[in-house]
């Protein structure tokens, strides 16, 4: 793409979350939203595949009507509050609607069947901004909402968790899975927000650094499909053996950092007299598990067999910028002991 | 001014459903004009004169005008409209829709009145609308420069949407 129009186009990016981050106006914050929508467009469709440019149609379709609904809401509030801001309503039926929309926003379940299919038409980079970037600023103004409705949050959360998991269970395309593994890990911020929202910030952060690595090591070796991956211990090997402990730090295996969310928010949900809610939850990690393990284990746990590779390549060297992908993967293995500092941190 | 106001709503409700429930864009652009007129209609009988001419200048003589070129160009040989079956069976089905959900909601006809009262928050010697315009240009400068350079961004984004033959994203026309 043209340098020009992608510096516009970034920067309109970052403008939009920069707006949603600073509103207290809901038109201000719907404003943000839109501009991220329409900022993000040219950048799926790239490639001008025509997959690219049907991920791109399905987003358009579902973030548009997704800020129709939080504005209408927003309209709503307005009507019967006369105020438009956004951390004071107080009525049940807008405050509903808008958290809907945000989960038709971020991909929350039962929200979610578009979001395994834009991901897969898109290549990864553009993936992984859909994956972290955008999630961003919805969050934001979930954080800021007071919830209506106890219930609602947790259905979503339990259902996110769930979809996942099972969702995720019988796919061979990364993208897909990697889809399928935000739903999952959405699920679990839901499940916290209303009643430690700091958590749900740092189980974001933290999804963000997981799964960047993740994003970044399936771009170093080329791949989207289990298959490709099979060949990556010839290819590169350090990154082959790094990313068992991305998988399962996203598994939410201890000590690997991806267990400090999950441990967290089993916590509170256990202090708030949510135990069967909890175990729920904790099983449905389960089901994520199972296709993390899958993927290290066609990666770096078997040789698949092929041409023996290990007397012929020359190594030579490689012109990726792997830089972002090592400080990932290091604060993806080994930030557990740092709770406590981090949960300090980020206590809002 | 109530029948006023029901014929406008009872007109919205109509053309809606016109939207709704025809597949072919021409109707369903020409139920939008019916739409965006009665719309402004309702506008203007709650105190936004104001807006109202200017959406029905920019919305109706614009932005519809080019979604009916454009309509023209990806030309429908056969248009299905209320003529066929099925379409005027969608559209009864919307208004029944409608009719059952509004009914669900509503106490009773003569409980609620759509007289409607031009009233503001504070006693102001400006309409409201007018008062609004004026204050993105003095106070609201900063947003409305920031609603220009979004309009300039997504200018950009239409055309790199829509970039030249083969370069493009859309079918080439």
């Amino acid at each position: 793409m043209n340098p020009y129009i992608l510096t516009i186009l970034l920067f309109a990016m970052g403008l939009g979350t920069t707006i949603t981050f600073a509103s207290s106006h809901w038109l201000l914050a719907w404003m943000g939203l839109e501009i991220n929508t329409l900022a993000i467009l040219p950048l799926m469709c790239q490639s001008h595949h025509p997959r690219a440019v049907e991920a791109t149609i399905k987003y358009f379709l579902t973030q548009a009507t997704a800020a129709a609904m939080l504005l209408f809401a927003s309209i709503t509030n307005a009507w019967i509050t006369g105020q438009w801001n956004l951390e004071f309503m107080s009525y049940s039926l807008p405050t509903t609607l808008v958290t809907v929309a945000l989960a038709l926003k971020i991909g929350l379940a039962p929200l979610h069947a578009w979001m395994p299919e834009v991901l897969q038409g898109l290549d990864l980079t553009t993936g992984l901004i859909l994956s972290t970037w955008q999630k961003l600023a919805p969050f934001c103004l979930l954080l800021q909402i007071n919830p209506s409705n106890t219930s609602l949050l947790l259905i979503l959360g339990l259902a996110s968790t769930l979809v996942g998991g099972w969702g995720g269970l019988n796919q061979n395309q990364l993208r897909k899975i990697l889809a399928y593994s935000s739903i999952a890990h959405l699920g679990w911020m839901i499940l916290v927000l209303q009643f430690f929202p700091s958590l749900t910030l740092l189980t974001l952060l933290m999804y963000f650094v997981m799964t960047f690595s993740l994003f970044i090591s399936f771009k170093v070796n080329n791949s989207t499909t289990i298959n490709s991956l099979s060949m990556s211990w010839s290819k590169a090997p350090i990154i082959s053996s790094m990313v068992p402990f991305i998988l399962l730090s996203l598994g939410g295996l201890p000590p690997l950092s991806g267990f400090m969310p999950k441990w967290l928010i089993l916590q509170e949900l256990t202090k708030q007299s949510l135990a069967p809610l909890a175990t729920l939850a904790a099983l449905s990690a389960l089901l994520s598990l199972y296709f993390y393990l899958r993927i290290s284990y066609a990666m770096t746990l078997t040789m698949t067999p092929n041409i023996l590779l290990n007397a012929l390549p020359w190594r030579l060297p490689s012109n990726q910028h792997t830089l972002p992908l090592a400080i990932t993967t290091s604060l993806t293995i080994c930030l557990l002991p740092l709770t406590p500092a981090i949960i300090t941190l980020l206590t809002l | 001014m109530m029948y006023m106001m029901y014929f406008l709503l009872f007109g919205l409700v109509l053309g809606l459903a016109a939207v709704a429930s025809n597949p072919s864009p021409y109707f369903a652009a020409l139920g939008l004009v019916v739409v965006a007129g009665i719309g402004c209609g309702v506008l203007i009988w709650h105190g936004g004169s104001f807006l109202s001419l200017i959406l029905f200048l920019i919305y109706l003589g614009g932005m519809l005008v080019v979604f009916a070129y454009s309509a023209a160009l990806a030309a429908e040989p056969y248009p299905e409209g209320w003529g066929s079956w099925p379409v005027l069976g969608l559209m009864l089905g919307y208004l029944l829709g409608v009719v059952s959900v509004g009914m669900l909601f509503s106490s009773s006809m003569y409980d609620e009145s759509w007289m409607v009262c031009d009233e503001f928050g504070e006693f102001y010697f400006v309409r409201g609308d007018m008062e609004g315009v004026a204050t993105l240009y003095s106070s609201g400068g900063f947003m409305l420069a920031m609603g220009v350079w979004v309009l300039l961004v997504t200018l950009f984004v239409v055309l790199e949407l829509t970039r030249g033959m083969s370069r493009g994203t859309l079918r080439a026309v």
